[in-house]
């Protein structure tokens, strides 16, 4: 790869918090000591013991043109992002494809959720529930044309955005990504941590009372560039994105391991790939919540990865300003990092008194925690770290010097060697080769199953199993089925070299309703701390994470129903950059009364089976899980593990139109499949056969088809076109990566190619089939609620 | 409501909203730590608000040998009625 596209530089901030509308006025506040906690008066609060929150107050930020309709964290995110975009000199970026839009969040548009079961259920609410919506609605504000999504990993989600957004940038997949991460306040996050009785019932007061956290919201945003097209732009450079470390404690769903294992793995990671050492971080901007349990581990995290190697390191957490923002926290904290770097000041963590600072000195040693008001001091480098709930840690580098990162970008191919696959026909590999085919169901309400049979094969004890909720039961069997169908084996030795990355489309979408329906009901002082922590997204990732024991990179990615390829194409990414050596990817949606619920208010839902290609205006709605083991070609064959086929390539393109359609942006799924064939390095005639989307209704069958016309010209007629949703119906995330799972068992013989169907000259589809044997690569396709696409190619 | 109705209402309780299988759960089985049933600090709030919910006994930071079993909750809440 070119060496230019190794360094990544900031060139632009916005945020917004309780201490400001914008970054002047936040790091104004910042620097004088303000709090933005107070009492909060936008949820119920009786009978609950604590009422703080930092709330966003004034609304004279909420104007801007285009939002209107959208859910309060959208409108919070595209506020950053419009000030992120106009510090650095940018403006509507015209559909470019090297643009790409990557947001974090952690309960996305749950007010949205509040409005529908708390109202009168409208309709128009239901787009703006699930995470999906942010990314690609901001996406829309900007007019970006590249890879977008959200990234779903609750409290280390702001932070993984921008790591994720450097990572791109470095594999040349983008020029510029908007980076960063939103959170509104709402009552399922203020009674959800209520029943955990982790809010402080005053305000928080990190590393100094370790009695909770206060919640708070807003969004940061950051342009993150590379430094060749910054430069030639002219653009103002405030400092070097460098090395990320993103990893998962294989431990615990809300606390994190008390051990500290593996934040120290992250912030080492971080330090490692930055070409940097210990010594050479200055300040770190820790996540700093309050919480004895994440305050104890982190004290324990920075003193041993620092003590000894660094005598002059600052510390402080911005929570006791900002309140705990979740899925911004991140985003935000990296502006105050970034601003801290550039302004040589580090913020101050605030609420010490006299007998606090006597506490503090025994605890901090040489740390400088600097309590209570800002600090002069020369800074070279700094760090920001973040660790969620499902046991996700992210620690990423900012600095003034160039570092050397020492990530690499190598197209090589990489083998699938495990399925899981859990569908309505059935659970594991051999069942879907065995009875999808002949799958043949009466009802359009498809649902799959799992249960104690299922977890025993996955050798999953009841003191596991019995916390998870369903969207969590169905990843995890999918995950532990592909890991032992690919014979790996993880193991302490191993435990951080293989990730994580979850695809889906609404996620925990039906936890967050169920947890909103109850409050609604019982009040925000009864809600269920059993419930609570499975409304998170990056839940089942986490309990993957424990029951597999795999502790390296772990993130949850939601952008519709295209992220169960778009997982493959991250997790490709990840190999790719020499940051592990394996990968699950996984595409996971549900089906039960909630969402059927919601997708029959969209009318969406069909009553009657209805095949791909048929004219509808509705699809079959279904569920299930599939997950693919993806590993480093030279460490598949080292262990002499079987390979289906190979991951070649990869592409994702946004044509942004209204979240809830997608009419109207099919030109973008020609620009993911065209990008993912220029990856793997192949031309449109080296594709012999396609897994297609189409799931009956018309509008994304139309896209479908005009695209593949348009893209492989004279040849579309010739290839064969599969679906894994003829049968099985539309599973949204699931049915994309049993697509991909589809592909590589046709290619490795696994399974006959048989019904296919055909682009008819006039454009209409016939059935046919196909010969195996005829096929070496083939083009793997999906689409998303909003205009996003991802294409990967499987090849011989 | 005697002290064996209590502890059939918190067995049902524990297996109907913490996941624990019925057939696994007896009054005296270990509820919390490295078992088959493995509740921990975040069933322990559950239940908490359970009994007190219920029977309006708050166990809020009583001490962990209270939660040992259902006897003992049963026990605790008898006594503290």
């Amino acid at each position: 790869m070119n060496k230019e596209n190794t360094r990544c530089v900031i060139t632009g901030l916005g945020m917004i918090s309780a201490i400001g509308n914008n970054t002047e006025e936040c790091w104004k506040n910042v620097l004088a000591s303000v709090s933005g906690i107070d009492h909060t008066k936008t949820v119920d609060t009786e009978n609950c013991y604590s009422d703080y929150a930092a709330e966003v107050r004034n609304s004279d930020w909420d104007n801007i043109k285009g939002t209107e309709g959208m859910d309060r964290v959208s409108k919070l995110c595209i506020k950053a992002v419009s000030e992120a975009m106009e510090d650095s000199g940018l403006s509507d970026f015209g559909g470019d494809e090297r643009v790409s839009v990557i947001m974090g969040s952690c309960v996305g548009g749950v007010l949205s959720s509040e409005k529908y079961y708390t109202g009168e259920k409208k309709k128009e609410l239901i787009p703006q529930m699930p995470i999906s919506a942010i990314a690609s609605q901001a996406a829309g504000f900007c007019n970006a044309g590249g890879s977008v999504t959200n990234i779903a990993n609750a409290c280390a989600a702001g932070t993984i955005s921008i790591a994720y957004a450097a990572d791109l940038i470095r594999a040349g997949k983008a020029d510029i990504v908007v980076a960063g991460g939103a959170d509104a306040f709402a009552s399922v996050p203020y009674a959800g941590f209520t029943s955990l009785h982790a809010l402080d019932s005053e305000p928080c007061s990190p590393f100094n009372h370790l009695s909770g956290i206060t919640l708070g919201e807003g969004a940061g945003a950051l342009i993150v560039e590379s430094y060749e097209h910054a430069a030639a732009r002219g653009a103002k450079i405030y400092c070097e994105v460098l090395g990320a470390g993103i990893t998962s404690d294989a431990h615990h769903i809300t606390a994190p391991r008390p051990d500290g294992e593996c934040q120290m793995n992250a912030i080492r990671r971080a330090v490692s790939y930055s070409g940097l050492t210990e010594g050479d971080i200055d300040y770190v901007n820790a996540h700093g919540t309050g919480t004895a349990k994440n305050d104890e581990a982190e004290f324990l995290s920075l003193h041993t990865v620092f003590d000894g190697r660094n005598d002059d390191l600052s510390v402080s957490s911005t929570k006791a300003m900002t309140g705990h923002c979740l899925g911004a926290a991140g985003a935000v904290e990296a502006v105050f990092a970034v601003k801290a770097l550039t302004e040589n000041i580090v913020p101050p963590t605030l609420g010490f008194s006299d007998a606090d600072l006597e506490v503090l000195a025994e605890r901090a040693g040489k740390i400088d925690f600097c309590p209570n008001v800002p600090r002069k001091k020369q800074l070279n480098t700094v760090m920001s770290n973040s660790f969620a709930f499902g046991g996700n840690n992210a620690s990423i580098v900012f600095s003034k010097g160039e570092g050397g990162c020492t990530l690499h970008n190598e197209k090589k191919r990489i083998a699938v060697t495990g399925l899981g696959i859990v569908t309505p026909a059935g659970n594991g590999k051999d069942k879907y080769i065995g009875s999808a085919g002949s799958f043949a169901p009466e009802s359009a309400d498809l649902r799959s199953a799992v249960g104690k049979e299922e977890y025993d094969e996955c050798g999953l004890k009841m003191a596991f199993y019995r916390k998870l909720d369903r969207f969590s039961q169905l990843q995890t069997v999918s995950g532990m089925y592909a890991l032992t169908d690919g014979g790996y084996e993880v193991k302490d030795e191993n435990a951080a070299d293989i990730g994580i990355i979850v695809g889906t489309s609404e996620g925990a979408l039906s936890p967050v309703c169920d947890f909103e329906m109850l409050i609604s009901e019982k009040g925000n002082a009864n809600g269920s701390a059993f419930k609570f922590p499975n409304t998170v997204y990056n839940a089942a990732g986490g309990y993957l994470s424990i029951c597999s024991g795999i502790k390296g990179y772990n993130v949850t990615a939601t952008n519709g129903a295209q992220s169960g390829i778009f997982s493959v194409a991250y997790a490709m990414n990840v190999i790719r950059s020499g940051q592990e050596k394996a990968m699950l990817a996984t595409g996971t949606d549900e089906n039960n009364d909630i969402m059927r619920e919601l997708y029959t208010g969209l009318g969406l839902a069909s009553d009657t089976p209805t095949a791909p290609y048929s004219g509808s205006d509705k699809f079959v709605l279904s569920d299930g899980s599939t997950t693919l083991l993806l590993e480093d070609e030279a460490s598949a064959k080292a262990r002499g593990a079987r390979i289906y086929a190979y991951a070649t390539g990869c592409g994702a393109a946004h044509k942004s139109v209204p979240f809830g359609t997608i009419s109207g942006s099919g030109e973008a799924l020609d620009r993911a499949v065209l990008a993912a064939l220029e990856d793997a390095g192949l031309k449109t005639g080296d594709i012999g056969a396609v897994v297609g989307f189409a799931n009956g209704h018309k509008a994304v069958d139309t896209i479908e088809t005009e695209s593949l016309r348009r893209v492989f010209g004279s040849r579309a007629g010739e290839l064969p076109i599969f679906s894994v949703k003829e049968k099985l119906g539309e599973a949204r995330a699931a049915s994309a990566a049993l697509g991909a799972a589809h592909a590589a068992l046709m290619l490795s013989g696994s399974i006959g190619c048989g019904d296919c169907f055909f682009i008819e000259e006039n454009g209409n589809m016939r059935k046919g089939s196909a010969e195996s044997d005829k096929l070496d690569n083939i083009l793997v396709i999906a689409y998303g609620s909003g205009g996003s696409y991802c294409a990967v190619i499987i090849s011989r | 409501m005697t002290e064996n109705e209590i502890k059939a209402k918190l067995k049902e309780f524990i297996c109907s909203t913490l996941g624990v299988e019925p057939d696994v759960l007896d009054y005296d089985t270990e509820l919390f730590g490295e078992n088959a049933i493995g509740l921990d600090s975040v069933d322990s709030l559950e239940i908490i608000a359970f009994v007190d919910g219920e029977y309006g006994i708050d166990m809020t930071g009583v001490g962990k040998e209270h939660f040992f079993n259902i006897d003992s909750i049963a026990a605790y809440i008898t006594e503290n009625k």
